[in-house]
């Protein structure tokens, strides 16, 4: 505990105010939200312990979310300071694309001859911030035919179920269509 | 409302029954994680959606969005977190004969 | 339009379609089959309690069992598949 809290202090300094203060409003409300809905009741009381349960939690949990940057040495980014409205539009491309690949999932589930041609491909998209790169990993299970199977040093294992998957997500040339998308959300 | 609910749950069925068949008929594990990783999101999603419409806005709703969100979220993180223990322990992809 | 009936009737469908996926679990052939099964089981017992719920007319206790269950499972699988991390016996 105290070496993390060593880390975070260090971590705290680096960082803009406006990020701290994103990441010091956003997680309690957030809790004091999900309290209410699961309570269910408006009552002084109710609200008040939550706010308060929110706050603790939020307060007990703040060494462990600050990230370290993948690239920069020293640098560290707030877990929750993130681009929301960006992020809002984007979930919206993926449920698109969640829909095509289940589409795509069921033909090929009830077609009797079951046309696949497994095979693994690997890609490399430097990302500096560790949501980037999770928010890229579980993109890729999303989409059409793709599975990740390893991340590690900016390079992605995808298991793909046909070739033109594979292609689709790593092209021989260029970048496919999801990373340039996740690295722009992040402005890299 | 209704026929918006029962598009969703037959959707969502149809998704959830999907995925199901897949993991049984798929050749080996990683392709059987492309059946339950896509098929079972998006088919629960729709389901609980659906019924979430029918039981109309109140606050079971809201924590019937709650689970949409959640599965959306964790189903996918499920799946890779097996598929990367499969991939560290050493386990092949099966492959078409003669490629 | 919908009616008790049809809502029975998905249920005892998931119920089926749980045992079809038990049959992968007791298979196998891997130990990472067996636990995309029970992962597959875990999230269909989501949807199996809300219908419950439905069909007892009491929505209000099931949903929050149905989350907790979601939670709990989805924690489960990843401390499992960790522990399983590079050490699974991957020999069919």
């Amino acid at each position: 505990m105290l070496v993390q809290g060593g880390i975070s202090m260090i971590a705290k300094k680096n960082l803009a105010r406006e990020a701290q203060l994103k990441q010091l409003i956003v997680l309690p409300l957030a809790l004091f939200i999900f309290w209410i809905i699961l309570t269910g009741s408006f009552t002084t009381k109710s609200l008040i312990i939550g706010l308060m349960a929110a706050l603790i939690v939020s307060r007990l949990c703040s060494p462990i979310l600050y990230l370290p940057a993948a690239h920069t040495p020293g640098k560290s980014y707030a877990a929750f300071d993130l681009p929301y409205l960006k992020l809002f539009f984007y979930l919206f491309w993926l449920l698109g694309e969640l829909i095509k690949a289940n589409i795509q999932v069921a033909l090929i589930v009830l077609n009797p001859k079951m046309p696949i041609s497994p095979q693994v491909v690997t890609f490399k998209k430097p990302l500096d911030h560790p949501v980037a790169q999770t928010l890229l990993a579980k993109s890729i299970i999303l989409t059409p035919g793709t599975i990740t199977m390893d991340v590690g040093d900016d390079i992605y294992t995808i298991h793909a179920l046909t070739k033109d998957a594979a292609l689709s997500l790593a092209p021989l040339e260029g970048e496919g269509e999801m990373p340039v998308r996740v690295g722009r959300l992040f402005n890299e | 409302m209704t026929i918006v609910a029962l598009v969703l749950l037959f959707s969502g069925f149809f998704f959830i029954v999907v995925a199901a068949l897949g993991v049984i008929r798929f050749p080996d594990f990683y392709t059987r994680l492309h059946a339950a990783g896509k098929g079972d999101t998006l088919g629960i999603a729709l389901f609980v959606l659906g019924l979430a419409v029918y039981n109309g806005f109140n606050f079971v709703s809201l924590k019937l969005l709650l689970i949409v969100l959640f599965v959306f979220l964790a189903n996918p993180i499920g799946g890779h977190v097996l598929s990367r223990a499969a991939f560290r322990s050493g386990l092949k992809p099966w492959t078409k004969k003669g490629e | 339009m919908i009616t008790d009936k049809l809502l029975l009737t998905f249920l005892i469908a998931l119920i089926v379609i749980i045992f079809l996926m038990l049959f992968r679990v007791l298979k196998g052939p891997t130990v990472f089959d067996r636990l995309n099964g029970l992962g597959v089981i875990g999230t269909d017992t989501i949807v199996v309690l809300i219908l419950l719920g439905f069909l007892e007319k009491r929505v209000n206790m099931y949903v929050d069992i149905a989350i907790s269950y979601g939670i709990l499972g989805f924690i489960s699988l990843v401390v499992i598949a960790k522990y399983f991390e590079g050490k699974g016996d991957v020999k069919p």
